[in-house]
């Protein structure tokens, strides 16, 4: 193992050129993914954790057992809808980097969709009550929703994008895991192991896939902390 | 939508036919979430009412660890186990590498971190006064390990449900250990990508179908446990053995 990591060094340090390009695949795939699944997911989170109506339960219900769908029948089912055959074949993306932004922006859904409510119902029972009794309108509350639990729902992105940077089985089917092209780190690490049994290079793109992850998650989490709610909150309800 | 329509009416009769090698890989991934969970509820509960109700230096250190540990990708867990399966490995006189037994180790070691982690967040999460209050009255450490189980009972329910979900789902780690045998060392998840690879679409939707019904079906079962049999009268049981 420290005969793989000694060769692995060289690689990273030297800024090996097949490496650094599956480093910008994934930062793509993984901020891309996030932000479809955030721009979708929000909405339907807000609904579920401020709305009022019957089956708002249920509907929660079925966001946290989508948390449970493995990646691969995520990515047959995806790959059977975009293969030419299939209902969007039109699009011709399957076996292209497109096809892995849709594989992987409908993973990151269910944790934006399930864990946005769960952080919303965990406020104080009486801000939100307060703000609609003083008449703040359906966006307000929204904003003011999201501002109070912003803890939670930055941890919501921070286990979206994990799931886009450390999964596997959706990216290697809709994508075909084809090398310099629609390859993740993930995904580059089990080629260079199974097909190539290329040890340095699989040890050198672990080693960039733990410090992406790192980096990232760290400046989340910083902006997780940084900044109280309350001033904020005021002003929202005023 | 015409092609995943064609695909599933050919799959189903797979699944009805009860082909050997669909039955030979339900039962070798029920194997593999079965001792996974078993294993890391064993090795990761104690470690997680450790965590959870010690009180020692370093107890926050350990539980950011912990949470650390999950953000760990399955192929790069995978990557080191099998670095130390090789032959030229520290663990390389066990003959591991490509068999069904580093399948189990690897689905053991992913699952661990949820154990740990989820449990020790559920038993930092019981009423303040409830651990101390038994130590008061003078419970044991078993004694206090045990209560705090049956009273955080939904929370650890939570977390070997965490552990069983990614020994059913996770194919990063398995595949690099086990290299995706057909037939032999494969679970569903890792026979869907494997056919699903192939161009073998018929049998990857009806493996597909298979996970998915057994998913739900564990889970099931898991949230009756949950949700079985009230904690107060345990509790008092448990609190009288204390005195």
């Amino acid at each position: 193992m420290w005969h793989e990591l000694r060769s692995a060094i060289p690689l990273i340090a030297g800024g090996n050129g097949y490496i650094l390009a599956v480093t910008w695949v994934t930062i793509r795939v993984a901020v891309i993914s996030t932000a479809a699944a955030l721009i979708i997911g929000l909405p339907i989170g807000l609904t579920i954790g401020l709305g009022r109506f019957r089956g708002r339960r249920a509907l929660h219900v079925l966001a946290n057992a989508s948390l449970a769908l493995p990646p691969v029948i995520v990515g047959v089912v995806v790959l059977l809808l975009l293969l030419p055959q299939g209902a969007f074949g039109s699009w011709r993306i399957a076996f292209t980097l497109k096809a892995v932004y849709v594989a992987q922006a409908i993973l990151a859904l269910p944790y934006i969709v399930a864990l946005t409510p769960a952080a919303i119902q965990g406020l104080p029972p009486g801000i939100l009550a307060q703000a609609r009794m003083l008449g703040a309108g359906r966006l307000q509350l929204s904003v003011l929703a999201l501002r109070e639990a912003k803890i939670g729902v930055i941890a919501a992105i921070i286990a979206a994008l994990g799931a886009a940077l450390s999964e596997v089985g959706a990216v290697v089917i809709v994508g075909g895991n084809i090398q310099n092209y629609d390859q993740t780190l993930a995904s580059a690490v089990l080629q260079q192991v199974n097909d190539y049994t290329n040890y340095p290079y699989a040890v050198g793109i672990s080693v960039v896939l733990l410090a992406l992850i790192l980096v990232l998650t760290g400046i989340l989490t910083v902006l997780q902390q940084r900044a109280g709610g309350l001033h904020l909150r005021f002003r929202v309800a005023q | 939508m015409h092609l995943l329509w064609e695909v599933l009416q050919r799959a189903v009769p797979l699944i009805t036919h009860g082909n050997p090698y669909l039955l030979s890989v339900i039962w070798f991934t029920v194997q593999v979430a079965a001792i996974a969970t078993v294993v890391s509820a064993v090795i990761g509960l104690p470690i997680g009412l450790m965590i959870g109700l010690g009180r020692f230096r370093g107890r926050q250190a350990l539980q950011v660890l912990a949470n650390a540990s999950l953000g760990l990708p399955p192929v790069v867990v995978g990557l080191f186990l099998f670095l130390l399966f090789v032959p030229q490995g520290p663990l390389g006189s066990l003959h591991l590498p490509i068999t069904r037994r580093a399948v189990f180790i690897a689905q053991t070691v992913l699952a661990l971190p949820y154990v740990v982690a989820l449990s020790a967040a559920a038993f930092r999460a019981l009423p303040g006064g409830l651990a101390s209050q038994a130590r008061m009255l003078g419970a044991s450490r078993w004694q206090l390990a045990g209560l705090a189980l049956r009273e955080a009972r939904i929370g650890v329910v939570a977390a070997l449900l965490a552990a069983l979900g990614t020994g059913l789902a996770e194919v990063g780690a398995i595949v690099i250990v086990g290299g995706n045998v057909y037939g032999y060392d494969q679970t569903l998840a890792s026979a869907a990508l494997y056919e699903a690879n192939a161009a073998h679409y018929d049998d990857a939707v009806a493996i597909a179908i298979v996970l998915i019904a057994l998913i739900l079906v564990l889970m099931g079962v898991a949230s009756l446990l949950q949700h079985f049999d009230g904690g107060i009268r345990l509790r008092l049981r448990s609190a009288a053995g204390a005195i």
